[in-house]
């Protein structure tokens, strides 16, 4: 029996090959990723469509709660003048769980890919040295790094560089290890239902054997931990991390 | 099939989730937050729109009923001054009836004296003229003779006097 943990498929390649990215190739990770896109977009559209000021329906008082929420975590965590900045992390908290339960049909989630990850974490870390140079100016964002002595400074880089990588590896980390655990879940309980139904004689366990009877429910439990629970969670630790990421460089 | 690293960085990857995350961006801000922003902005407008006609109402409302009081206070001032002078003018014309009924009275009963003592003082009279001529006439049938009355007009009044102060 094989058990095969690996990186996401590639579905197709394009005749582009460049010197650095190499040869373009369209993996499960892009296309699951349009998919989320245009899941989030159909359902921006549905929710929106129609809105009235009086006698709303549940739809648009999803919709004006989902949008109230995202202003006030925002708002409440930045403060108001960077009301600006709901839409990005809604997006990114929206993308991020979209991604991580669409496991749940069955199709590889973007996010257990590390470039989607470190994608988002390089444009919040953009994000927060831009807030850093507004705040302090291109020097004294320099000289930040000198402080408080200035033989701390590669320490320092080192510790701005590693913001955007804990960021990206965390959430990584934990859709991975689901995706690891539970293919391997998997495979253990087909090899013991296999095993344990070869146990009857005959042409009847000769045919139950080949049905992986335990793959049904067991991993359930587990999935609600690894899928359900890291999958709204790291979101909103990455979502949560970037707001104060951001306020915290707006201050002094 | 070809299969990527299970941890790796794949540029194109990379490249194509920045732009799939900004584009995401884009379409919440432009089809989730400015129709559903827009909205509640329009709503709080609105409600703020209601109170502020509510609290105009009730300022209205507050007035008129000032005005109705005021009005009312005047009206029951009036009615009690009208009241007060109708009293007045009440006492004045009944103390004005009564003191000339007294007066009436009072004319009336002077004159029914008056009446009387005068009725009084021809009874009087009459009866003088009339005891005058009985004693006359007894007088001269006692003595026999007829008495002249001019002859004897002083005696008669004498007499008659004196039986006036006796009476």
């Amino acid at each position: 029996m094989d058990v095969d943990i690996s990186g996401a498929r590639v579905l197709f390649t394009l005749p582009i090959d460049l010197p650095i990215l190499g040869e373009l190739a369209v993996s499960e990770t892009i296309v699951v990723s349009w998919l989320v896109l245009l899941i989030l977009t159909g359902l921006c559209l549905w929710l929106t469509h129609d809105l009235k000021v009086e006698k709303i329906s549940k739809r648009q008082a999803v919709a004006e709660m989902l949008v109230e929420l995202a202003n006030n975590f925002v708002v409440g965590n930045m403060g108001e003048k960077f009301r600006y900045f709901v839409p990005f992390v809604a997006a990114l908290f929206a993308t991020g769980v979209c991604s991580n339960l669409i496991s749940l049909f069955g199709l590889r989630s973007p996010t257990a890919d590390l470039d989607t990850e470190l994608a988002w974490a390089v444009i919040v870390f953009i994000l927060i040295t831009r807030q850093k140079i507004k705040t302090s100016g291109l020097g004294g964002y320099l000289l930040d790094f000198t402080k408080p002595i200035p033989i701390l400074a590669p320490f320092n880089v080192l510790s701005e560089i590693a913001t955007p990588i804990g960021m990206s590896f965390r959430h990584f980390g934990n859709i991975l290890s689901g995706v690891v655990i539970n293919t391997l879940l998997y495979g253990a309980l087909a090899l013991a239902s296999s095993k344990l139904l070869g146990l009857i004689p005959g042409v009847v366990g000769a045919v139950l054997s080949q049905i992986p009877i335990l793959d049904v429910g067991i991993p359930a439990i587990l999935s609600f931990y690894f899928d359900w629970l890291s999958g709204l969670l790291q979101p909103l630790i990455f979502s949560m991390l970037t707001v104060m990421f951001i306020a915290n460089a707006a201050e002094e | 099939m070809q299969v990527q690293e299970l941890v790796g960085f794949v540029p194109w990857t990379f490249i194509a989730q920045i732009c799939n995350l900004l584009i995401q961006v884009y379409i919440f801000k432009r089809f989730l937050f400015k129709p559903v922003n827009a909205m509640l902005e329009k709503r709080r407008a609105m409600a703020d729109a209601e109170i502020q006609d509510a609290v105009k109402a009730k300022d209205d409302a507050k007035a008129m009923k000032a005005e109705y009081e005021q009005n009312m206070q005047q009206a029951k001032e009036k009615a009690n001054e009208i009241m007060s002078t109708a009293q007045k003018t009440a006492a004045v014309q009944s103390e004005e009836m009564i003191r000339e009924a007294t007066q009436q009275a009072a004319t009336i009963k002077t004159k029914a004296e008056k009446d009387i003592a005068l009725e009084k003082a021809k009874a009087v009279n009459e009866i003088k003229d009339e005891i005058g001529s009985m004693a006359m006439e007894i007088a001269g049938k006692a003595i026999g003779r007829e008495l002249r009355e001019e002859d004897h007009e002083q005696l008669i009044n004498e007499f008659i006097a004196n039986v006036g102060e006796k009476s």
